[in-house]
């Protein structure tokens, strides 16, 4: 099946450039320099109609920055985003636009990405009118099927953001998203800010609205119970690179990177009783600054002298598996 | 015994109107034991914790039940018997680990202080003590971390400062409210498994709040498992996650997702949990419950029940 979506060797840096200041000091021989992270270091993933796609990650990773990329927030540093094989950043005017919105995008914060002063109507009716997908007087109609496709009250729609509780604000925000009938989904830790018992209210929306719109989800989160649940294909990143992809279930059963190894061992489990291995020591280091060679070497059990110097290649390692490490056939 | 707390309600007089944010809450905690207070957001878990330190303010009160620490009751102390408790013989850990630190102070001012706070030693051994706990938390060079200011450590390096503040003082109770929430997996493993070790070589009892089942699941001798302002369910550990009676237990443990078969719609729990202002009358749960019927109308007492206590009229019943 031809892909849907392709990431092709995306980068994205940002750069802190000096201001006057920092540069009369720098003429001065002060030790100060522009300070480049290398937030996501070439990228490439393949996603095809109707997967559901895992990103997972610690804090720092990039993750939440690639989402970004994808969803046309930030643009690439340095390679393409591809939907249906055209590069979204080559295409114009019409065609632009609706690339854009076939892409959209779920917030972590159900608190801060709702516009407080609009209610609910407007939060939600007005991408689709600006864009002139409804005419003015089937709007209503319109948002009404929104929010009751997300399982909200449309007797509800003239209140304020601020007049929901966090699941269902989290609902207004998928159905603004929903509102521009959009193709892509990326959802990025779209249920980590709610309670247990609403997480999989939410959950289970979204796997509804996979099922009625055939919506292709890059779903982005450091829970992995909940990836290995809705994901077809986990790829685990790593200090801005992927460092393993997998089918999900191959990847829970077996996986190959130590990274992901330790990822798998040290999530909490409710079948887990006093537990007493010795974690995996060390955090994730500065991106300001990353490790040379495999920038998971400092903390890695295996590490050999090759890691510190030479980067490992994400190689195919059976057919649809990857990972990025010099002694994956080795465990 | 640590600590015995009975009947403990604390309630807020707000201008819209009284929250019963604890009401009537007992449970009791042993030396060396770890008990998980779990509970939802607005569940009263961390009001509960913050009650027996004397840390409610107005327009919140305690307004009934007793709070026993070492066989004395603390619940009506005076803030100058507080001060000599809290931080020396209560010590609690926070969420966010800047509650516990001074951005503008050093950590061995901060350390030392809370040592010469409680104890008149001499600057130089209070360094050496701090210098020690800070090893024992699993911070690398310690000597180079006690001269930092707090914003000069990652996340994960002030929690495991706050938790060495902590356990500076020996002290005979822990309470710490979501201390590994804001953390990453493999720091929270880390966080984890220093508290596990440390609590068990000194005998500390802790109390770990949290919403997250599965942390306390690996980590806790028993669960206490909280709804709406009172516990609904309470036992050893392996009783609760394992064979869990009360509806809400049942629920939250349903809607996990690794308790679901991979890909299939998640058991979840309708409705959202209850405005605390207006609870309904009697079972705060039973508009989201499956089995409620017309008794649930009474507030359920706790009854013990195959060797746990459940607040349930009709607890699930097992096959």
């Amino acid at each position: 099946m031809k892909p849907i979506l392709e990431i092709d060797a995306v980068s994205k840096r940002f750069t802190r450039t000096l201001d006057v200041a920092g540069r009369v000091a720098q003429r001065l021989g002060a030790k100060v320099r522009e300070e480049t992270v290398h937030a996501v270091d070439s990228v490439s993933l393949t996603i095809a109609p109707g997967e559901v796609v895992g990103l997972v990650g610690e804090s720092g990773c990039g993750k939440s920055t690639l989402g970004r990329v994808v969803a046309g927030i930030h643009s690439a540093s340095a390679g393409r985003i591809l939907l249906d094989g055209q590069d979204i950043a080559a295409l114009t005017g019409a065609e632009r636009r609706a690339a854009t919105l076939a892409v959209q995008m779920i917030f972590q914060d159900p608190f801060a990405s709702l516009n407080p002063r609009l209610r609910v109507e407007d939060i939600i009716g007005e991408a689709p009118r600006v864009h002139g997908l409804v005419t003015a007087d089937a709007l209503s109609d319109y948002v009404d099927e929104t929010m009751r496709r997300v399982g909200l009250d449309p007797a509800l729609k003239r209140r304020y953001a601020h007049q929901f509780s966090g699941g269902q604000r989290q609902r207004i925000g998928i159905a603004r998203a929903l509102a521009v009938k959009p193709r892509f989904l990326v959802c990025d830790e779209a249920i980590a800010a709610l309670d247990v018992s609403i997480q999989a209210q939410v959950i289970n929306l979204f796997m509804d609205l996979r099922e009625e719109l055939g919506l292709t989800y890059l779903f982005i989160s450091h829970d992995l119970s909940v990836v290995e649940h809705i994901a077809d294909s986990v790829a685990i990143m790593y200090l801005g690179r992927i460092v393993e992809t997998a089918p999900t279930e191959a990847l829970f059963e077996a996986p190959r990177h130590p990274y992901t190894r330790a990822l798998l061992a040290e999530a909490p489990r409710l079948d887990q009783r006093r537990r007493q291995f010795e974690p995996i020591r060390g955090e994730i280091p500065s991106p300001l600054d990353p490790p040379p060679g495999c920038h998971f070497h400092p903390r890695c059990p295996k590490t050999q002298d090759i890691c510190r110097t030479a980067l490992p290649a994400l190689d195919p390692i059976v057919p649809g598996r990857h990972a990025a490490c010099h002694f994956w056939a080795e465990t | 015994m640590t600590l015995a707390v009975q009947g403990l309600a604390t309630h807020f007089f707000t201008h819209a109107g009284g929250v019963k944010a604890v009401d009537g809450v007992d449970f009791s905690v042993e030396p060396g034991q770890i008990m998980g207070l779990v509970g939802e957001s607005g569940s009263g878990k961390s009001i509960t914790g913050f009650s027996i330190l004397g840390l409610i303010d107005p327009p919140g009160r305690i307004v009934a039940g007793s709070i026993r620490f070492k066989g004395t009751e603390i619940s009506n102390a005076s803030e100058a018997d507080f001060q000599r408790l809290r931080g020396n013989r209560i010590a609690m850990i926070f969420q966010d680990p800047m509650m516990t630190l001074n951005p503008v102070l050093r950590i061995d001012t901060q350390m030392i202080e809370a040592i010469q706070a409680h104890e008149t030693v001499p600057r130089r051994t209070a360094w050496e003590q701090s210098r020690a706990a800070l090893g024992l938390v699993g911070i690398p060079a310690p000597e180079e971390r006690l001269s930092a200011y707090p914003h000069q450590l990652s996340g994960g390096m002030r929690q495991r400062v706050a938790i060495a503040i902590a356990f500076l003082n020996k002290p005979d109770l822990i309470i710490a409210d979501e201390p590994t929430t804001a953390l990453d997996v493999t720091i929270q493993a880390q966080i984890i498994h220093e508290a596990q070790k440390l609590t068990r070589e000194t005998r500390t009892a802790m109390i770990w709040i949290t919403h997250d089942l599965a942390v306390v699941a690996g980590l806790a001798d028993r669960i206490s498992v909280m709804y709406a302002g009172r516990i609904v369910e309470q036992g050893a550990t392996d009783d609760i996650i394992d064979r869990p009676l009360h509806p809400y237990t049942v629920g939250l443990l349903g809607s996990v997702p690794s308790a679901n078969r991979r890909g299939a719609r998640l058991a979840q729990i309708e409705g959202m949990a209850p405005n605390m202002l207006a609870l309904p009358p009697g079972c705060a749960f039973a508009p989201r419950c499956q089995h409620a019927d017309a008794t649930c109308a009474q507030v359920p007492e706790m009854a013990a029940v195959s060797g746990r206590t459940v607040r349930c009229f009709h607890p699930v019943s097992r096959p």
